[in-house]
């Protein structure tokens, strides 16, 4: 089943007038089409547009030109760094907070929140404001919240970056274990092997446009050899 | 051919048959998904209550403290240095002044809601009137206390109870509506440019001196003026008439308050459908400032 088609999509960003002309243009004329269950990885140099492209797959920014499609029955989640947090809220109640932006009622949400803390390892600090906690607790915090809210489409962008070494092997088992065949998942990621890891496809963009589209191995080696 | 004209007409019940349940299922999802908007945005008002109780020493007595501070100082001024010769000036002074707190905290702190919330905007397509109803049920939640408390202030200034306080609900309710249009006006003015914040906070001191905070409109010579002022400015017409129901037994203009309360609606309805329409577009423009 289809879940994303993206069809000529463009995306330019307001820049000071002196560059470009006012306009910096991200990509132009993107395609791309990910099925169900899919596990995708996006690579490129920075600012190619790894993150812009997955908010624009999450439905936050409209593109320029060319349309969007998504599929009307997945939910989808998009999960990146220090974002998306109330410091003055404890861990907790984000999660809760979280969970019923997802759409879960109350009750639901409520009986989420031990497993969430359990998984994020945070001990007492779950109940205390995000204000105090380092920015690997944070990632923490938005992965479990992210990972065990059942979304259909989850965009981690650049997530697993962070944590400790245990945390993070911890974090690519439970992607392994929790993330059944049906999860469709679309990662940025600099680090090639957590891509190895996780995702069977890579798109690897590169000024603007999909320079290679295909096998974990063939488009990774490509793009090694190409940086 | 008779057999072939009542199939004709079944297929035809069938179809409106299926019509009617396909339009229920449609009305029951619009529902549930208001329900749900709704009990967001009581979790974001709760949640936000709890997190500033938990960051004062006072807690929760900041609700009531704030506006009594504000009112005390307010009195001492006017009543103590300018003389003012209003009668009765400090009850007439809280109704107004504490009634207007209301208004002006919570249209500043919901002029911010949108274009502070960027970390959650960029990270998920949610509806952005979220963010200032959010913020404007977290101040009607504390101004519940305020006006609970200048209730037992009025009684313990000897003026019982009558059945007139029953106005009080009408005109809470209309500010409430009037709260929430402006909220909305003020929150997509930040998101187009941050400027207007400062401006706004400014707007909120203009509209203090004439709405009558701290002077009586009634007194002003000119009637065609008051009426006028009355007209234009919502504000004005509402604290005048909180005075005339809790402290001078008199009934307000009700044709007014209808058609203020119509007019709000409609702008309300009108800044949500703008909310909405432009919700991607406030999303870029709040993530790139």
């Amino acid at each position: 089943m289809l879940a994303i088609e993206l069809k000529d999509v463009a995306m330019q960003f307001a820049v000071a007038k002196s560059h470009e002309g006012g306009e910096h243009s991200v990509f132009a004329g993107l395609n791309l089409q990910i099925h169900q269950g899919e596990k995708v990885g996006l690579v490129g140099r920075n600012g190619v547009g790894k993150s812009t492209l997955l908010r624009i797959i999450a439905g936050i920014y409209p593109p320029h030109a060319g349309s969007i499609w998504r599929n009307p029955s997945l939910s989808i989640a998009l999960l990146s760094l220090g974002l998306g947090f109330k410091n003055d809220l404890t861990g907790r109640e984000n999660a809760y907070l979280a969970a019923m932006l997802q759409g879960l009622g109350r009750r639901a949400a409520q009986s989420r929140l031990d497993e969430i803390g359990d998984f994020t390892e945070l001990g007492d600090y779950y109940d205390e404001p995000v204000r105090s906690y380092s920015s690997g607790m944070r990632a923490r915090l938005g992965f479990a919240t992210g990972l065990l809210l059942d979304t259909d489409i989850l965009l981690l962008d650049e997530i697993l970056a962070v944590g400790d070494q245990v945390f993070r092997s911890k974090t690519s088992k439970a992607l392994k274990e929790k993330v059944s065949s049906e999860r469709t998942i679309i990662m940025v990621h600099h680090a090639q092997p957590a891509i190895r890891e996780t995702c069977s496809r890579v798109v690897w963009l590169h000024d603007g446009h999909v320079r290679m589209d295909g096998d974990v191995n063939d488009v990774l080696s490509a793009y090694a050899a190409d940086s | 051919m008779h057999a072939g004209f009542s199939s004709v007409i079944a297929s035809h019940e069938m179809r409106r048959f299926g019509l009617s349940i396909a339009l229920t299922l449609v009305i029951f999802e619009l529902i549930l998904s208001l329900l749900h908007y709704f009990s967001l945005v009581d979790t974001m008002a709760r949640l936000s209550l709890r997190a500033e109780a938990r960051r004062f020493y006072l807690s929760y007595f900041w609700w009531v403290l704030e506006p009594l501070l504000y009112v005390a100082v307010f009195w001492f001024v006017f009543e103590y240095l300018l003389g003012t010769r209003t009668p009765d000036f400090l009850m007439f002074l809280a109704v107004g002044k504490l009634a207007f707190i209301w208004f002006s905290k919570t249209v500043n702190y919901a002029a911010n809601s949108v274009a502070e919330n960027a970390g959650l905007i960029g990270r998920m397509d949610i509806p952005k009137t979220l963010f200032p109803l959010a913020v404007i049920l977290e101040c009607s939640y504390r101004q519940v206390a305020v006006f609970a408390l200048l209730m037992a202030v009025i009684l313990l200034d000897g003026r019982p109870p009558t059945m007139n306080w029953l106005w009080l609900l009408p005109l809470a309710a209309l500010q409430l509506l009037l709260i929430i249009a402006c909220g909305f006006f003020a929150s997509i003015l930040v998101v187009v440019s941050r400027d207007f914040a400062p401006l706004i906070n400014l707007g909120m001191v203009f509209l203090m001196f004439v709405s009558g905070v701290f002077w009586d409109l009634n007194e002003l010579p000119n009637t065609d003026a008051v009426n006028l002022l009355m007209t234009i400015n919502p504000l004005a017409f509402l604290l005048n008439s909180y005075r005339q129901v809790l402290l001078w037994q008199q009934t307000p203009d009700f044709l007014l308050m209808s058609v203020l309360a119509a007019a709000t609606i409609v702008a309300i309805a009108f800044l949500t459908w703008l909310m909405n329409r432009f919700s991607k577009q406030i999303a870029r423009r709040v993530m790139s400032q």
